[in-house]
């Protein structure tokens, strides 16, 4: 077998390179790495704003529930036995306000002291109301709420009576 | 990760000519050739990640312009497995061969005048070094085909050299 052209072509074998590429195919190949350079930033960027945007609706969609949870969380949430009572007292406290009132007109300056003292005690409520539903011991805080309602009660109780004895008081000096 | 431009200029000052040349040989068409190249380049650098040099830079990145190549040439439909469209060329004890003047360049161009599967298989065997084995699973060819492929081949390549020594003389 004659190997004349195998030894020859391995022997010269850089006389078989002699064509050249062209000379702007460099930069041809530049430009299409610069491509993919510039691509890589857009897309992170892309990525990024995506993810920044999961983020800003899962946040929201976080804080309105929470918000709604807030407005739902009531006594009756925590425990029933103590929304009875609570349903209860304000029952009450609504009928006794309404006696109060009838004797308002002829008594302006006590009714006056008698409503900012109850009040201060529905202030005192509304801001438990308002720290329940992040309060740590919630059947503390209804606790709480539900004896302020029961001195609510006993503060108009004693304030009817009170205003009753004035009354009566000034019904007999009239007489 | 991907390297600095500067290194890859000199990567690319390294190995184009050979590559180019790769490429050439088994394409044929300089404008293809040229594709290959960029396509090959681009590939080699931003893959560079999964050189794991188990070989050297070079023959990896042969063997991604030898594979661009060839999927090149099978766009335009090459059937490697055509062998017996030259039964006529005569045996190799026929003709001497040391009246075959052996010129590179003679060689060269001859080689671009072969059909697309002899001029492959021989410029993946006799310049670029591959054995059939090699030559088989790039081609996805048996090796038996590869080495009749590559006689004939040969024996193509002689006689267009053998013709035009007598049309020079």
């Amino acid at each position: 077998m004659n190997n004349r052209l195998e030894t020859f072509v391995k022997e010269n074998r850089k006389a078989f390179d002699v064509m050249e590429p062209s000379a702007g195919l460099w930069a041809k190949i530049e430009q299409e790495l610069d491509k993919k350079k510039k691509k890589k930033p857009v897309k992170l960027y892309l990525w990024m704003s995506a993810a920044a945007a999961i983020v800003v609706v899962f946040g929201l969609a976080w804080l309105y529930v929470g918000k709604l949870q807030n407005k739902d969380l009531e006594i009756a949430d925590v425990s029933a036995s103590y929304a009875k009572k609570e349903v209860h007292f304000a029952g009450l406290i609504t009928e006794k306000r309404d006696s109060l009132a009838i004797f308002a007109s002829a008594n302006p300056e006590l009714y006056k002291k008698f409503t900012a003292d109850l009040k201060k005690l529905d202030e005192d409520y509304e801001r438990l109301k308002a720290e329940l539903p992040t309060s740590p011991n919630q059947t503390f805080v209804v606790k709480a709420m539900v004896k302020n309602r029961e001195i609510q009660l006993q503060l108009l109780k004693q304030q009817l009576l009170i205003i009753n004895q004035v009354d009566d008081y000034k019904r007999v000096n009239q007489i | 990760m991907q390297g600095s431009r500067a290194a890859q200029f000199e990567l690319y000052k390294l190995y184009a000519k050979a590559m180019y040349n790769v490429a050439l040989r088994i394409l044929n068409y300089e404008e293809e050739a040229e594709d290959v190249l960029q396509e090959a380049f681009l590939d080699a650098f931003t893959r560079i990640v999964d050189f794991r040099q188990e070989t050297t830079f070079g023959l990896w990145l042969k063997q991604i312009v030898i594979n661009k190549s060839i999927n090149y040439l099978r766009k335009r439909k090459m059937e490697f497995v055509s062998t017996d469209e030259l039964s006529e060329v005569p045996d190799e004890d026929s003709f001497d061969d040391s009246e075959v003047r052996l010129q590179a360049d003679e060689i060269r161009t001859a080689i671009t005048e072969l059909p697309d599967g002899y001029r492959v298989v021989l410029s993946l065997y006799l310049l670029e070094g591959y054995d059939h084995e090699e030559i088989a699973h790039i081609l996805k060819i048996s090796e038996n085909t590869s080495r009749t492929q590559y006689m004939r081949a040969k024996k193509k390549l002689k006689s267009i050299l053998e013709q035009k020594g007598m049309r020079d003389e």
